[in-house]
């Protein structure tokens, strides 16, 4: 018998397996190629993220002075470390030949740097060093910092989304349920709030609390924080407006079941899919609002980094040094392509009826 | 009609005083001041200086005298450039901005709606799936990503358009281009899916099929009944837009080094200059919520239904 109860029997007295929501679900997403694509990037960026002090990749802090600005390459940092010393004596060089008789202290000066290069690298392990993304201005790794500054992207990411979703939850549950004039007064803070040019509210607040030139990363998750649950509370008070006069909420009131219960494990179960549509695609836009902080020099600071100051401090040198713009950058836009696949893709999934919307 | 304006423009003001209130209480109970900054200054220069800006009054004091200052208009002097009053400093900086914002919003706009109308015309086509797939890269790839990687193709590799402002190797006209386009970008995506989502809906109504129906042509259809219907999010939409092009005019203005009131923002907010950061939010607040209040009255006129809920 107990095989028999989650056996339905459709219209034409067939027996049918249920499906459940997320199954249905999980099996439109399975057909979306680019969402399960985004997916499966999402996975690999969070373990490479979650797992990168235990990745055999250099410190992102250490400083080999060097190393400084090495083109990505798989050869050891020792060998392109010399190619580009020779390299730039080979650059004078031809300038001399074009007349530039004033370069010739110059020329002096590559010459031993070269030799001194060449002497230092014999005795010293670092000279077997591969960077294959090359290294910044001080001749720090470009993978593992691209690698950390993923991680503390990622992670503002998702802090910002877990207090949005929570705060935005709760607040436009009962505002919802509630309704009549405290739901009238509760959306007017949210219309009001609304209405703040938000983006330099927190500009304000990371300002405000900066010393030195240096911010704190607990207040960036403070401030991305308390200005992004707008949107999900409203989103939640009109699901929660269109479900509470359903029959199943008034069977529970019946009971007698309180206001949190009904809230809690009757209402909010089923608006489990809004949410997560909203949680997936706010993580990337968490991302992009603390890279641009981090852009603006109100984010993360040194010694830490963001793709967001990494892509600042590479777009700064990129004339010379293209690729430590390009690294960071690419990695960042893959992982929000992901994020934003993903997103679409779980909408079209989880709500068919919204396919097609914008 | 005119009551639903009436009602919609006596909302603008608990907002505006929220925002005037929120700011002034905000900066004031930061820690460190205007002359923090400034290393070894005497105890009694400090003394003069805060009287001089009233700063040694009650907080209270000083919100309602800055409140009445504020609704004359004046914003008072500027702490940080002691020879420049806010106004002088805004006034100077604003009309480059606001050139370079209604640009952007002007291209986003009107490529925005054409290539929506073209991929929901031609749905599953190769024109849909190239322009969604710009309109994801536009989505996707944040401000401050697109702004130097233009600038390292188009000026630096290729050399055909200047690198910043005041590098006017073109014509006036050239300097404006990739900080326009880059600033446009994520909005043009936007409307682009938006209008292409709308329209494709549209295309499904019963009235447009009576349309069809009655024997008109396909270009009338679209022209006159698609279009109007399928405006509406774009429009709504433009709200949201306005306050986007706000802070990113900050990234593109850094980045293409504009000397608009966007970098006068981030420069103020790094230098504790109270007052001009006061100014600022109150004057980016001012106008988004203006834009929010124009944008309410014409989606009213084109749904009327709106107004009478």
């Amino acid at each position: 018998m107990a095989n028999e109860n989650n056996r339905a029997v459709n219209e034409f007295n067939q027996q049918v397996k249920p499906v459940s929501l997320w199954a249905d679900a999980w099996k439109r997403l399975q057909k979306n190629r680019m969402a399960l694509a985004g997916l499966w990037i999402t996975v690999l960026f969070a373990i490479v993220g979650i797992a990168a002090p235990v990745l055999p990749i250099a410190d992102y802090q250490k400083v080999e002075t060097d190393f400084i600005n090495l083109p990505p390459s798989l050869k050891p940092a020792g060998e392109v470390a010399l190619s580009e010393a020779s390299l730039n004596i080979d650059r004078i060089q031809s300038r001399i030949v074009e007349g530039r008789n004033d370069l010739l202290p110059a020329l002096e000066q590559a010459k031993a740097s070269y030799d001194k290069l060449k002497s230092d690298l014999s005795v010293k392990s670092t000279a077997n060093n591969v960077y294959i993304f090359g290294t910044d201005y001080l001749g720090r790794d470009m993978l593992s910092r691209t690698i950390y500054g993923g991680r503390i992207s990622m992670l503002i990411g998702l802090i910002g989304t877990i207090t949005a979703v929570l705060i935005g939850v709760i607040y436009g549950a009962v505002s919802g349920y509630l309704g009549g004039r405290i739901d009238n007064l509760m959306m007017r803070i949210v219309d009001i709030m609304y209405g703040l040019p938000y983006m330099l509210i927190v500009i304000i607040l990371m300002a405000m609390f900066m010393k030195e030139g240096s911010s704190s990363i607990f207040i960036l998750f403070i401030a991305i924080a308390l200005v992004s649950w707008l949107t999900q509370a409203r989103v939640v008070r009109g699901q929660i407006m269109s479900l509470k006069n359903s029959e199943f909420v008034e069977a529970a009131r019946s009971m007698g079941a309180s206001t949190a219960r009904i809230i809690f494990r009757h209402l909010l179960p089923n608006t489990l899919g809004v949410i997560i549509i909203f949680a997936t695609l706010s993580i990337p836009s968490f991302i992009m609002n603390e890279s641009f902080l981090s852009f603006l020099g109100l984010g993360v600071s040194a010694p830490l980094a963001s793709w967001g100051s990494l892509v600042k401090e590479g777009a700064d040198r990129m004339e010379s040094f293209p690729w430590q713009l390009l690294v960071p950058a690419t990695a960042m836009t893959v992982f929000l392509f992901a994020m934003n696949f993903l997103g679409d893709g779980l909408r079209d999934a989880l709500d068919p009826q919204s396919k097609n919307r914008a | 009609m005119a009551k639903f304006i009436i009602r919609r423009f006596v909302s603008l003001i608990p907002t505006m005083f929220v925002i005037i209130t929120l700011s002034f209480f905000l900066i004031r109970i930061a820690p460190g001041g205007p002359f923090s900054g400034e290393k070894n200054m005497p105890e009694q220069v400090l003394a003069n200086m805060q009287k001089k800006y009233h700063m040694d009054e009650p907080l209270m004091n000083q919100y309602l005298r800055y409140f009445g200052d504020v609704l004359k208009g004046d914003f008072g002097p500027s702490y940080r450039y002691k020879e420049s009053t806010v106004n002088e400093l805004i006034a100077g900086a604003f009309p480059v901005s606001i050139a370079l914002g209604s640009m952007a919003l002007a291209l986003s706009v009107i490529f925005g709606i054409s290539v929506g109308i073209i991929s929901a015309l031609r749905q599953n086509r190769w024109q849909d799936y190239t322009a969604m797939s710009v309109a994801v890269i536009g989505i996707s790839v944040p401000l401050f990503v697109i702004g130097p990687i233009l600038q390292l193709v188009f000026s630096m590799k290729l050399g055909w358009l200047p690198i910043a402002w005041g590098s006017r190797r073109f014509s006036e006209v050239l300097w404006g281009l990739l900080p326009t386009v880059t600033l446009s970008l994520p909005f043009f995506a936007y409307i682009a899916r938006l209008s292409r989502a709308s329209i494709l809906e549209v295309l499904r109504a019963d009235y447009v099929r009576t349309a069809r129906a009655k024997g008109l042509s396909e270009s009338v259809v679209v022209a006159k009944h698609v279009l109007k219907g399928a405006l509406l999010p774009v429009v709504s939409y433009l709200g949201p837009a306005f306050a986007g092009i706000i802070t990113g005019s900050l990234v593109v203005e850094s980045t293409f080094a504009i000397p608009g009131i966007g970098r006068v923002f981030v420069e103020s907010a790094l230098n504790r200059d109270y007052t001009l950061i006061m100014a600022e939010v109150i004057i980016f607040s001012l106008l988004l919520v203006v834009m929010n209040f124009l944008v309410d009255i014409v989606y009213g006129f084109l749904d009327p239904r709106i107004a009478y809920k």
